[in-house]
C-alpha cells in the first residue's frame, strides 16, 4: 500500500523511444504527471501520439528508455521481468479494445486466468471470478465462450478478468472502440459505476464526448502532454479552457 | 506460505498447461494425428520389435531349460562349430562308444547322472498308423535327471529295461498322438507298435514339450540304450548327457574332458577330438542373434523418433505463431516467462505421450498379429510400455524445448499486437 497522501501513480519526464531503421522515433518524449488512487483519467491525443506507448508503460508490459515511473510509491525500474509479471499480475486490470479472451475458455475460465498465476486456490478461484462476472452484470453466462457472447458481453467479461484480483487500477486501451455506440456507453456507464464504488481508471479515448465525461483528461501530443485537466476542458467540450502542462 | 503459493502456483500453471494441451488436441484434431504419426509409428515398430522379442525369449527360455542347465552334452559332434573346427575334421573323429560311457560311468565322481544318447531317425508303425521321421533315442533310467523331460502317462525306461535288453519304448506325445489318435495317454500302456521292423512295447508316453529352436520336441521315442544298439546298429557314435551340481559343473568339465582324452588316448599336445556342449552355448548364440534385433529396434526407434520430434517440433512452432496473442494475453494478465515456457513444454510432452500411447497399442497388435500368423510368440513387460510412453514424452519436451523458448521469449506489447 501507498503511504498516504503519496499518489498512485508518479512518471517523471519518461521517455520511450523507438529505433526503426536508423531513425529514432520519440513515442513518448518526457511525460510527467501523478495520478492519486480512485482517480478516473482519461487520456486523449490523436493517432500515434503515444496514448497506447505509454498504457503499456504503465501497464509494466514496457519499460521506458528513460525517466522514473513510480508505482504505489516503488520504483519499477530495475524490476526483473518475474518481478514486472507478478507486479502485473497483483495491480493491474487491463482492458483492450479487442478484448483478448481467450477463445476456447468460457466466461468462467477467462476471469479466473489471473487468480491462476498467483496461485489462489480452485475452489476459491472460481468463487472470486464468479463474483466479478456477477459486478459486471453477467452471472448469467459463465460457461459462455467469448464467440457465444455479444461484443459488449466480450467486453464485459474483460472488464470481471480486470478486476477479479483487485488490482490498484484498470488500465484501458479505447474499450470502446470496437462497439457500437449504444453498447459502448454501457460499458462507460460499467466504468462510472466502478469509479463510484473507488476503482482507479485510465481510459484511453478518442472520443471527445467520453472524454468529457470523465473528472480529468491528460491530452498528448507528439509524446508530449499538452494538457492535463477537467475532462471537459482538455476534451475542448467543456467551458473552462484547458490548463496547460 | 510463500513456498506453497508458488507449488500452488506451479501445480495451477501445470494443469493449466495440460488442460489447454487437451483443448487444443481436440480443436485440432486431424492435425494433432498427423503430427504424432511420425512418433506412432517409430513406438509401433519399436514395440512390436521388443514384444517379439520377448516373446522369443520367454519361450526360448522355457524351452531351452528343459535341455538341463547342469548338463554336459558330449558329443563326436559340436552343437555351435566354432570357425577353425571345420565340419570334416568333426566328421573325422572317432565315435563314442561303449568304452567311453563305461569310463565315465565309472570314474566321473562328480557326475549326478549319466544317460548316454544313441540317435537316429526311425518310423514307427501301428497298425496303419504311422509315424515316419521320428527321433529314436536309445538311452537309460537316467536320461529324465539329464533333462531329457517329464513322463506324463506310466514310466520311464528302467535300469532293468536296459540290463535285459528289453524292447521297451517310451514315446512323445506327438508319436503317442499319431500312432494312437483319440487315446489318451494312459491307454497307451502296454500296446505295441513297431520300429522299423521291430516290435516294441509301450511303457510310458512324455509330458508335452514344444519346441526347440523349431525342432518338434515332442515327435521321439526312446529305448533302453542296449535294444537301441542291437536293433538299429552299434556303429553310431553315443552321446553322452552328463550332469552335475549347479556349483562345480566346470570341475565336472574337467573331469570328463581328463577322463574321455585319457580313454581316447589323445596325446597331450592335440585338441580334444570331441566336444562338450553346454546349454548355455545355446542361451550365449541365442543372445547374440537377440542383441542385434534389439540394436536394429533401436535404430529404427531412433530414427524414426527423431522424424516424430521434428514433426512435433514442426507443429509446435506453429501452434507458437497462431497463439501469440494468447501469450501476449496471458503474460499481461501476470504469467511469467517460465509459465509461458511450462505450458508449451507440457502440450509437446502430452502430443508426443499420446502419440507413444497409440503407437504402444498398435505395435502390440502388430506383435499379436505378428504371433498368430507366425510360430514367433510375443510378450510385453510393463516397463516396455512404460518406456515407450516415458521415451516419447522426453521426445516431445526436447523438441518441443525450442518453440516453448521462442514463445517464453517474446515480447508481450509484440504479441499482444499480433494479427
Ligand atoms: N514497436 C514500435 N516500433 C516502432 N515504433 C513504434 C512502435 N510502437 C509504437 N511506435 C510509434 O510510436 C508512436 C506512438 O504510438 P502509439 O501506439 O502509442 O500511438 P497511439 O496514441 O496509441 O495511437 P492510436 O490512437 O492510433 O492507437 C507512433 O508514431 C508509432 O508509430
Ligand atoms: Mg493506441
Amino acid at each position: 500500500m501507498s503511504a498516504v497522501g503519496e499518489p498512485l501513480i508518479v512518471v517523471e519526464s519518461l521517455h520511450r523511444h523507438y529505433t526503426v531503421g536508423g531513425e529514432v522515433v520519440r513515442a513518448l518524449d518526457g511525460v510527467s504527471f501523478g495520478i492519486t488512487r480512485g482517480e478516473w483519467v482519461a487520456i486523449v491525443g490523436q493517432s500515434g501520439s503515444g496514448k497506447s506507448t505509454l498504457m503499456n508503460v504503465l501497464g509494466c508490459l514496457d519499460t521506458p528508455t528513460s525517466g522514473t515511473y513510480r508505482l504505489n510509491g516503488a520504483d519499477v525500474q530495475g524490476l526483473t521481468d518475474d518481478q514486472l509479471a507478478s507486479l502485473r499480475n497483483k495491480e493491474i486490470g487491463f482492458v483492450f479494445q479487442t478484448f483478448q479472451l481467450l477463445p476456447r475458455a468460457t466466461a468462467l475460465g477467462n476471469v479466473m486466468l489471473p487468480l491462476v498465476y498467483r496461485g489462489v486456490p480452485k475452489r476459491q478461484r472460481r468463487a472470486m471470478a464468479e463474483e466479478a462476472l456477477a459486478a459486471v452484470g453477467l452471472t448469467n453466462r459463465l460457461n459462455h465462450r467469448p464467440n457465444e457472447l455479444s461484443g459488449g458481453q466480450r467486453q464485459r467479461v474483460a472488464i470481471a478478468r480486470a478486476l477479479v484480483g483487485q488490482p490498484s487500477m484498470l488500465l484501458a486501451d479505447e474499450p470502446t472502440g470496437n462497439l457500437d455506440s449504444a453498447t459502448g456507453e454501457e460499458i462507460i456507464r460499467l466504468f462510472s459505476e466502478l469509479h463510484h464504488r473507488g476503482h482507479t481508471i485510465l481510459l484511453v479515448t478518442h472520443e471527445p464526448k467520453l472524454a468529457a465525461r470523465c473528472p480529468r483528461a491528460i491530452r498528448l501530443m507528439d509524446g508530449h502532454v499538452v494538457a492535463d485537466g477537467a475532462g471537459a476542458a482538455v476534451a475542448g467540450l467543456g467551458t473552462s479552457a484547458p490548463v496547460p502542462a | 506460505m510463500k513456498a506453497l503459493a508458488a507449488a500452488r502456483r506451479i501445480l495451477a500453471e501445470t494443469l493449466e498447461g495440460a488442460q489447454i494441451a487437451a483443448e487444443n488436441l481436440v480443436a485440432a484434431r486431424l492435425r494433432s494425428f498427423l503430427t504424432t504419426l511420425g512418433i506412432v509409428i517409430g513406438v509401433m515398430t519399436v514395440i512390436a520389435i521388443v514384444a517379439i522379442i520377448q516373446g522369443l525369449n520367454k519361450s526360448f527360455e522355457g524351452q531351452i531349460a528343459t535341455l538341463g542347465a547342469h548338463t554336459l552334452y558330449v558329443s563326436k559332434w559340436a552343437w555351435f562349430a566354432e570357425g577353425r573346427d571345420a565340419w570334416w575334421e568333426l566328421r573325422n573323429r572317432k565315435d563314442l562308444g561303449a568304452k567311453e560311457l563305461q569310463a565315465v560311468e565309472r570314474e566321473a565322481t562328480l557326475a549326478t547322472a549319466i544317460a548316454p544318447m544313441a540317435m537316429t531317425q526311425a518310423d514307427l508303425k501301428r497298425d496303419t498308423f504311422e509315424a515316419p521321421n521320428v527321433q529314436l533315442i536309445g538311452t537309460n533310467a537316467q536320461y529324465l535327471t539329464t533333462g531329457g523331460g517329464t513322463v506324463g502317462a506310466g514310466r520311464f525306461l528302467a535300469e532293468t529295461d536296459v540290463e535285459l535288453t528289453r524292447s521297451t519304448a517310451v514315446i512323445g506325445a506327438d508319436v503317442a498322438d499319431r500312432l494312437f489318435p483319440g487315446l489318451q495317454p494312459g491307454q497307451v500302456l502296454g500296446r505295441k507298435l513297431m520300429i522299423g521292423e521291430v516290435p516294441f512295447q509301450v511303457v510310458g508316453v512324455m509330458e508335452r514339450r514344444g519346441q526347440l529352436l523349431g525342432m518338434n520336441m515332442d515327435a521321439n521315442a526312446m529305448v533302453p540304450y542296449t535294444a537301441f544298439l542291437r536293433h538299429f546298429g552299434g556303429k553310431r557314435s553315443l552321446n553322452l548327457a552328463v550332469s552335475g551340481e549347479p556349483d562345480n559343473l566346470s570341475a565336472l568339465e574337467d573331469q570328463v574332458v581328463e577322463i574321455l582324452r585319457r580313454v581316447r588316448r589323445v596325446p597331450p599336445e592335440k585338441k580334444d577330438d570331441f566336444t562338450l556342449n553346454r546349454q548355455e552355448q545355446f542361451l550365449r548364440t541365442y543372445n547374440q542373434l537377440t542383441g542385434s534385433l534389439y540394436a536394429v529396434a533401436f535404430g529404427v526407434g531412433l530414427i524414426t523418433l527423431i522424424v516424430g520430434g521434428i514433426g512435433i517440433m514442426n507443429i509446435m512452432i506453429v501452434s507458437v505463431t497462431e497463439r501469440t496473442r494468447e501469450i501476449g494475453v496471458r503474460r499481461a494478465l501476470g504469467a511469467r516467462r517460465t509459465t509461458i515456457l511450462l505450458q508449451f513444454l507440457v502440450e509437446s510432452s502430452i502430443v508426443a505421450a499420446i502419440g507413444g500411447a497409440i503407437g504402444t497399442a498398435l505395435g502390440l497388435g502388430l506383435a499379436q498379429v505378428v504371433a498368430l500368423a507366425s510360430p514367433l510368440a510375443a510378450t510385453v513387460s510393463a516397463s516396455a510400455v512404460a518406456l515407450g510412453i516415458g521415451f516419447s514424452a522426453a521426445v516431445g519436451l526436447v523438441f518441443g524445448s525450442w518453440p516453448a523458448w521462442r514463445a517464453a521469449r517474446l515480447d508481450p506489447v509484440e504479441a499482444l499486437r499480433h494479427e
